[in-house]
């Protein structure tokens, strides 16, 4: 093993295997990045079904991303999450942005 | 159809408004996302990595969660192929990013297409899917928002690095909640979309019971598929890919 070793739970890992997961890894990650796009190609034109659900990535991805907070959340959170929504309705992202963040500082804050 | 050999220069908008818009958009998430690399750098130094190996990261696999969740493998002394695999997995996502994504790169070359895959991070889809969704995605829009978010992360992953202990409680200034609002504000730009809320409502629920059963990230990629499932069953009912709005009438459509 080399002298340079990663972590203080002392596992050791020589600089080359720790390269080699960053080329690998990231090689991996790529390929999950234009996989989608490849396999769209190769079908060419898509069934209706199949471009519904396509239509729906957005949605239930994002969907997806946010669902924890109503959950995990503290009761700060969740009553922001849901002004956000309502907010979400009429104001710029960034100022929905921007309130909401506001909330849930100011309620940590305050030891709410 | 537009035929402008990549060059955004050409496009019928300005180049100059399309970079106003994307950085705009992008302002709204960097408070966010920068926390989240300076937290990866500090860890990566901590863990004993180099600069370059801390950089490198994220850089070439350039996804904050499988970044560190690889750290974490590796100093647990984990096999490398149970690294990769976990990488793998965390990143699955980016297969339904990609395969959404490439119905609106009518506009890119194909040497901007493989950059733009590489950068395709969430935010990049969400405010991508957007755009298209509203008016014709850019080269110019896509890379100003794509290529100055790469930038800010591996500047943060440098501060992390060097200032481990800048932020030192990044929940006291609420920002762990910028990316629910930054995506919740985004999917309500579809909530007129066909077939948005049982969609929606499918992925909420199957998120939440994700999340409770495998923790994070496995809520993505189950919540967003069952989302998708749904979709599939129910099936089509407008021409795909069109906004719907309630109002607009739609002769002859078939299914």
């Amino acid at each position: 093993m080399s002298s340079e070793t990663l972590l203080s739970t002392g596992a050791s890992w020589s600089s080359g295997s720790i390269w080699f997961v960053i080329l690998a890894a990231g090689a991996l990650t790529y390929l999950t990045r234009f996989g989608g796009y490849v396999l769209i190609a190769v079908f060419g034109t898509l069934p209706p079904r199949a471009a519904a659900a396509l239509d729906a990535v957005p949605a239930a991805v994002m969907t997806a991303i946010i669902a924890p907070v109503v959950v995990s959340g503290d009761w700060a959170e969740r009553v922001a999450i849901v002004v956000c929504l309502v907010l979400s309705l009429r104001l710029p992202l960034i100022v929905v942005v921007i309130l909401g963040t506001g909330m849930v500082a100011g309620a940590r804050a305050l030891g709410v | 159809m537009t035929f402008t050999d990549g060059s955004s220069q050409s496009m019928p908008p300005s180049a100059a408004s399309e970079r106003y818009d994307a950085l705009r958009e992008l302002m709204a998430v960097l408070p966010a996302v920068m926390p989240f690399g300076i937290v990866y750098g500090a860890v990566a130094a901590q863990e004993g990595l180099s600069i370059w190996q801390t950089l490198g990261f994220s850089g070439v696999i350039y996804a904050g969660a499988s970044q560190l969740a690889a750290l974490q493998l590796m100093g647990l002394g984990a096999p490398i192929w149970s690294v990769l695999l976990t990488v793998l997995a965390l990143n699955f996502r980016h297969v339904l990013y990609s395969a959404s994504i490439s119905r609106h790169l009518g506009a890119f070359s194909g040497r901007q297409k493989a950059l733009g895959f590489f950068l395709l991070v969430d935010p990049l889809f969400g405010v991508s899917e957007v755009r298209a969704a509203r008016t014709q995605l850019t080269p110019t829009y896509y890379f100003s928002y794509g290529l100055v978010l790469y930038a800010s992360w591996l500047v943060s992953t440098l501060i992390g690095a060097t200032f481990g202990g800048l932020i030192s409680d990044p929940a006291a200034l609420g920002l762990d909640f910028v990316l629910p609002v930054y995506f919740l504000g985004l999917v309500m730009t579809f909530r007129k979309r066909h077939l948005f809320y049982p969609v929606a409502g499918t992925s909420l629920v199957v998120s939440v019971l994700a999340y409770k059963l495998f923790g994070p990230p496995w809520h993505v990629s189950l919540g967003g598929l069952a989302g998708i499932a749904v979709a599939a069953v129910i099936g089509p009912q407008r021409q795909p890919d069109l906004t719907a709005f309630e109002t607009e009438p739609k002769p002859g459509e078939g299914a």
